[in-house]
């Protein structure tokens, strides 16, 4: 056989046949990430019921199933998943657009970089709960001095991931824009990056995360509604059950919003030339 | 006409890459830069580029003296460096985004119909084979028709097959609008069937040992005597550039007796 004849008989398998395998691949992928919490559940559900534990301090899966049924019913957890999100949505958006300009800024300019970054690491070797005093001082006990504090921890990833992404572009690839006479706005924009994007999305999510962790610490420190009251609230009032509930609906959302990032950022990476863990 | 005169560079750490190299180069001419490693090749092609500027001397396009990137100045490089993010027919059109978008998009196909890759216009680089992507690569550095092309060893990354098939592909683009062609290489076969003139040079300092001259019809035979004869010639100024011995003013250019490999 010939060799065009071969590469077309390896073309010809039926395209129908591997999409369909994909298709099935698809669901069969995120399925499989939910076996372990179910077997989990199931198996504390089932040592409860046979008596094994009182299930008190660790309610089993039911109750706290009611629990939030119960939430729901009462317009609860709506309120309070929606506020939370909001703070999230609201300090991602100040932080990250911050982050996106000074670490673009730092990236490209030698000279920005020795001025603020010094300053800048020093400010991130400040653990979260040390601001909340000051923010609450400065801002107040509303939600000013909660969004700048999430602000403040989306910013750093961001920043950094941004940064140092610019600086490692690869050069070869900046000479192609030299050759052809980029200026310096185009350079940034038709070859830094696009070329950055994969590790600026990944810096993004990176950001999200604290800023899901840094609005427990701003909630925990004085909020009238949100998650991380309910999670106060449920220790104060003795019922580990809201607490958990919390704390699944905290892993729901942070995840889905992780998600909803991955699934934006998408169609813009389809360019990399990588190995796929999707 | 583009003119090097006693083009030097010494970089920042002292390395004295480039000694006083001095060439005329007429419109539409090939001219090939050959020589052992450390001769400065890339430096000078790279500073006629106007990407590492030379520390002394003048690059003169045309009158106008070129101490940084050029619009009449097109390069090739030894990788593609095709830009992952954008599909072929956009890396092909980077040079041209100030044009027309119809304008833009019809000398974009036009180009890939030159090189043969006409149907991978909406392919992502990354699924080119080495040799389609340098022939983007190529088309890319054409499409903004520049008067002078220059190229740093373009094709020493692809197999020999992908290499001669190149070297032929680069003949019949260069027919179409005839740039002066520069062409750094280490393939002395490859200058022989390109070059209307090829240049040695011997390194430390980097600067030009001798010139000969290829009077041969193309399209050339890469099996002929003539070639091999002028093959020869090249290998022995070769061998004789990196023993560093000097040339006298009435020494005869001959071939040694079995000059074979020079590295």
């Amino acid at each position: 056989m010939s060799l065009v004849s071969m590469t077309l008989a390896a073309e010809g398998t039926p395209a129908r046949e591997r999409s369909a395998a994909s298709r099935r691949a698809r669901f069969i992928r995120p399925a499989l990430g939910l076996i372990v919490p179910l077997v989990l559940a199931l198996a504390w559900e089932i040592v409860v019921r046979l008596g094994w534990s009182t299930g008190r301090l660790a309610p089993p899966p039911s109750v706290i199933f009611q629990t939030f049924v119960d939430l729901a019913r009462t317009g609860e957890l709506q309120r309070d998943t929606i506020v939370t999100l909001s703070r999230v949505a609201a300090g991602f958006a100040l932080g990250a657009g911050v982050a996106t300009v000074v670490g673009a800024a730092t990236g490209y300019s030698p000279l920005l970089r020795r001025l603020l970054d010094p300053s800048l690491q020093a400010l991130r070797a400040i653990p979260s709960i040390a601001w909340i005093p000051l923010f609450i001082l400065w801002l107040g006990i509303f939600e000013a001095s909660k969004v700048t504090l999430i602000a403040v921890g989306v910013f750093f990833p961001v920043y950094l991931g941004l940064m140092g992404a610019i600086q490692s572009v690869d050069r070869k690839l900046v000479e192609v824009g030299r050759a052809f006479r980029l200026s310096d706005v185009e350079m940034v924009r038709r070859i830094l990056l696009p070329a950055v994007l994969p590790a600026y999305v990944i810096s993004l999510r990176s950001g999200l995360g604290l800023g899901w962790m840094f609005v427990v610490a701003a909630e925990l420190m004085g909020a009238s509604e949100g998650l991380g009251y309910l999670l106060i609230d449920g220790q104060q009032l003795g019922k580990p059950a809201e607490i958990i509930a919390a704390i699944v609906a905290f892993a729901i959302v942070g995840k889905a919003t992780d998600w909803l990032i991955a699934l934006a950022a998408a169609p813009f990476l389809r360019w990399e030339d990588v190995v796929r863990s999707e | 006409m583009l003119v090097l005169d006693h083009i030097g560079k010494t970089y920042p750490n002292g390395v004295h890459a480039l000694g006083g190299v001095s060439l005329e180069v007429e419109l539409g001419e090939i001219v090939a830069v050959i020589g052992g490693s450390g001769c400065g090749k890339s430096t000078l092609l790279r500073a006629i580029a106007g990407l590492d500027p030379a520390s002394e001397g003048r690059v003169v396009l045309d009158g106008e003296r070129i101490g940084a990137p050029h619009e009449k100045i097109g390069i090739i490089f030894q990788e593609p460096r095709l830009l992952p993010w954008l599909k072929v027919a956009d890396n092909v059109g980077f040079g041209l985004n100030g044009r027309p978008k119809a304008e833009r998009a019809e000398r974009v196909s036009a180009a890939l119909r030159r090189v043969g890759l006409a149907d991978k216009a909406s392919v992502w680089p990354r699924e080119l084979s080495g040799g389609q992507a340098q022939r983007v690569a190529i088309a890319r550095a054409l499409v903004p028709r520049p008067e002078v092309l220059l190229l740093d060893e373009p094709f020493s990354a692809l197999d020999a097959f992908t290499r001669t098939d190149l070297q032929d592909h680069l003949l019949d683009l260069w027919a179409d609008a005839k740039p002066t062609l520069i062409l750094v290489t280490h393939d002395v076969d490859e200058a022989i069937v390109l070059a209307d003139r090829i240049t040695v040079m011997c390194p430390r300092p980097g600067r030009i040992f001798d010139e000969i001259q290829v009077d041969l019809a193309r399209p050339r035979d890469r099996q002929s005597a003539a070639f091999d004869f002028v093959k020869r010639r090249v290998l022995a100024a070769l061998d004789r550039s990196l023993n560093r011995a000097p040339i006298g003013p009435g020494e005869e250019q001959k071939a040694d007796e079995g000059a074979a490999m020079w590295w």
